[in-house]
């Protein structure tokens, strides 16, 4: 398939020359109407016999139909190329010919293809050529009589899927291989199914297959992330936040990009599947995830695929991932816990109080937080993480009681180093004051309520009596 | 009648009137910083909280505010003891039978019901109720302040649960005393039609001969005998109405 220079120079007389009559029929779309009559009188000629079903024979024993649909014809780019300028001969010399097989005559046939074009020595043709199973030739992709424009082809994802739906490897610099062979069902499963490939791979497209090289699989993979971006903007600046990014500028590479969580072409909604949502993260932080697995959320997510219990992210959040070691972090805790545990509909499902989230913000500590939020000036003070655990949390009740006491009274000591066993006790465990759990904050409590109405009523009585007496004797 | 409206009896010494500002400023600190902790979900808690450095600050300045109210109280507690003690001061604010008798008499004389209000000694009955009101509960509101500031030596000794006890009480005390400041301390000392527009006794110290003889018309018999008080008996025998007058002419 090889043509010294003077061949290919008048290959591209012809080719603009074609190209030009191409441009001819789309400015006359009437020439295009589906009759025999649109086909020059040459090529009706050999559409006489050619309309009919009828086959040729190979010496294998293999046949293949001759017939061509008009259709097909009148849809291809080629149809004002002629029929005599592929296949080399007209109905007046039709030639007998003998082929030992199928495969020898597609092979036959496609050389034509090269008269006019070259891209099979270009780009990712040549590439792919060289690496393809013998005895590729063009029509296997492009078809024959349907030829069609290759930007017509791409309007689907099938004209990518053409070379993709086969086994093909690419190649890193430093000898890592990925595989790039796509399976159109898992394409079509994604929540991407009805975007094309040159969505995301921009700077694909039917004509252009630019030949790149990265270092590794991984720079792939961050500098594919980009394309996800274009779309999805408002994701993309939340990142830019996150811990993640942040180390990633520091060069630590192996951090995620957003394919390492939502997958390349299997993309599902984000959403759907809380438990896989958390196996993601897992795949890095493996021992936190263990340490969730068995704690009351992750238990209940796990073993009762219970879709309330909160993942990762609902604390970390997705994207705009911070560092949870920050001030910042543990300073809207309460917040975050509060999301479930103030909500009274989620937390009435399980018998739970939702008074706990109020008991702590009204408390000495809450209000301290409360403040500092707002002052700006964070300091370290107690959260519901530090009696209730991180990852680990327990349930309050039953076995778990003993060991939040055991938690808390150690949390104490944190800042108020001489507390004793007795010090905890000094809160009342998110309980409302009442006559059994603290009586005596319940009675003291009762006792104003009533009390301070009784004397300022009282009070203002006397005031008014003793206005009243004035007004009266004056 | 005329000539004794310019006639002052000195009342207050001038130790007490500095005491009393000196109370009132760290009163008004205290509650400033400690309302505004207890109800620190309204804005103006916010905004004073914020103005005064944060949270922190605002709890350095009420405990140390504390202090100073600690000591103005104990000393205030001494000095009277040893007063009554050794220098035969007289207890005039201790509570005597006809404190409540008076609170009846008068509120009979507003509704009505007789013809005279309670004649009362160098301390009325609504005088005692404050000054006992302030005592009593301001050794409660330091007994219990002292127990939040330092609730991990307090639960050393004392179930933990003594330290929300200590808070109910501190806050709702605190909520108490500052209504009764701002209903019946103002309104005696400044919106009364007695006194409006202020009672300046506390600011000098001494009160007219007409408003003693009407307030307080025991220690004036006391102090200057039934001889002195012709116009006394003259008032006190007079109508209600005729006091009125005196007290309306300045």
């Amino acid at each position: 398939m090889y043509q010294s220079p003077s061949e290919l120079e008048g290959i591209m007389i012809v080719r603009y020359f074609i190209l030009s009559i191409l441009l001819f029929a789309f400015l006359f779309p009437r020439i295009c109407s589906a009759t025999v009559s649109a086909l020059s009188e040459d090529d009706q000629m050999c559409m006489n016999c050619h309309n009919e079903e009828q086959f040729i024979f190979f010496e294998s024993g293999e046949k293949l139909s001759v017939r061509v649909k008009l259709e097909d014809v009148l849809s291809s780019v080629h149809k004002v190329v002629g029929c005599v300028n592929c296949h080399g001969f007209t109905s007046a010399e039709h030639p007998k010919r003998n082929f030992k097989t199928r495969k020898q005559y597609s092979s036959f046939s496609a050389k034509m293809c090269t008269k006019c074009h070259v891209s099979h020595k270009t780009q990712i043709h040549k590439k792919l050529m060289s690496h393809a199973p013998a005895g590729t030739v063009c029509t296997d992709c492009h078809g024959s009589h349907s030829v069609r424009f290759a930007r017509e082809m791409s309007a689907g994802n099938r004209y990518c899927l053409g070379c993709h739906s086969r086994e093909l490897v690419m190649k890193f610099k430093n000898g890592e291989k990925q595989d790039i062979q796509i399976d159109e069902k898992i394409l079509n499963q994604s929540v991407h199914k009805n975007l094309s490939c040159t969505d995301c791979h921009f700077g694909f497209s039917a004509e252009d297959h630019p030949v790149r090289a990265f270092k590794s699989k991984r720079d792939y993979s961050i500098a594919m992330s980009d394309s996800c971006r274009r779309c999805h903007f408002d994701k993309y600046t939340k990142t830019l936040d996150s811990i993640h990014f942040n180390l990633m500028t520091q060069g630590n590479l192996s951090v995620p990009v957003c394919t390492d969580c939502h997958g390349a072409h299997s993309i599902l909604s984000g959403r759907k599947e809380k438990l896989s949502n958390a196996k993601k993260c897992g795949q890095c932080h493996a021992e936190i995830y263990r340490v969730y697995a068995n704690s009351v959320h992750g238990g209940a997510l796990i073993s009762e695929h219970n879709e309330d219990a909160p993942i990762c992210s609902d604390c970390h959040r997705a994207h705009d991932i911070v560092d949870p070691k920050t001030l910042g972090f543990r300073s809207i805790i309460p917040n975050m816990c509060g999301n479930c545990h103030a909500n009274k509909e989620l937390m009435k499902k399980y018998g739970l109080s939702t008074a706990v989230v109020d008991t702590y913000l009204q408390d000495f500590h809450g209000v301290t937080l409360k403040f500092y939020k707002q002052q700006g000036n964070l300091k370290p003070i107690a959260v519901c993480i530090d009696c209730h655990g991180i990852h680990d949390i327990t349930k309050a009740r039953g076995d778990g009681e003993d060991l939040i006491k055991a938690n808390l009274l150690r949390r104490c000591q944190k800042c108020h180093p001489d507390a004793t066993p007795n010090f905890p006790d000094s809160w009342i465990s998110h309980y409302e004051p009442n006559f059994k759990k603290a009586p005596m904050v319940y009675a003291i409590n009762l006792l104003y309520k009533i009390f301070i109405p009784f004397m300022i009523f009282g009070l203002l009585l006397q005031i008014l009596l003793h206005i009243w007496r004035y007004a009266v004797n004056k | 009648m005329k000539k004794q409206d310019n006639e002052y009896i000195k009342r207050l010494h001038p130790l007490r009137i500095k005491e009393h500002w000196a109370n009132a400023i760290a009163f008004l600190l205290l509650t400033v910083t400690g309302l505004s902790q207890r109800f620190h979900d309204y804005e103006l808690s916010q905004w004073i909280i914020m103005n005064l450095g944060g949270i922190d600050a605002a709890r350095l300045i009420h405990r140390y505010t504390g202090i100073l109210f600690t000591l103005l109280t104990f000393q205030h507690i001494l000095v009277a003891s040893f007063g009554v003690l050794f220098f035969k001061w007289q207890p005039s604010m201790v509570i005597h039978k006809k404190d409540f008798t008076d609170v009846i008499d008068n509120l009979k004389y507003y509704l009505g019901m007789s013809e005279h209000p309670a004649r009362c000694d160098r301390f009325d009955y609504k005088q005692k109720f404050e000054y006992w009101g302030v005592v009593v509960g301001g050794l409660l509101m330091i007994f219990t302040g002292f127990m939040l500031w330092f609730p991990a030596q307090v639960t050393r000794i004392l179930p933990g649960e003594f330290i929300p006890a200590a808070k109910a009480l501190h806050t709702n005390e605190a909520l108490l005393a500052f209504l009764v400041i701002i209903v019946w301390h103002v309104y005696n000392a400044i919106f009364s039609p007695d006194v409006f527009p202020l009672d300046t006794v506390i600011f000098t110290g001494k009160i007219s001969k007409a408003r003693m003889i009407h307030e307080h018309p025991l220690e004036y018999e006391r102090l200057f005998g039934v001889t002195h008080g012709d116009s006394l008996i003259e008032n006190s025998e007079s109508s209600p109405a005729g006091v009125g007058e005196t007290e309306q002419d300045p």
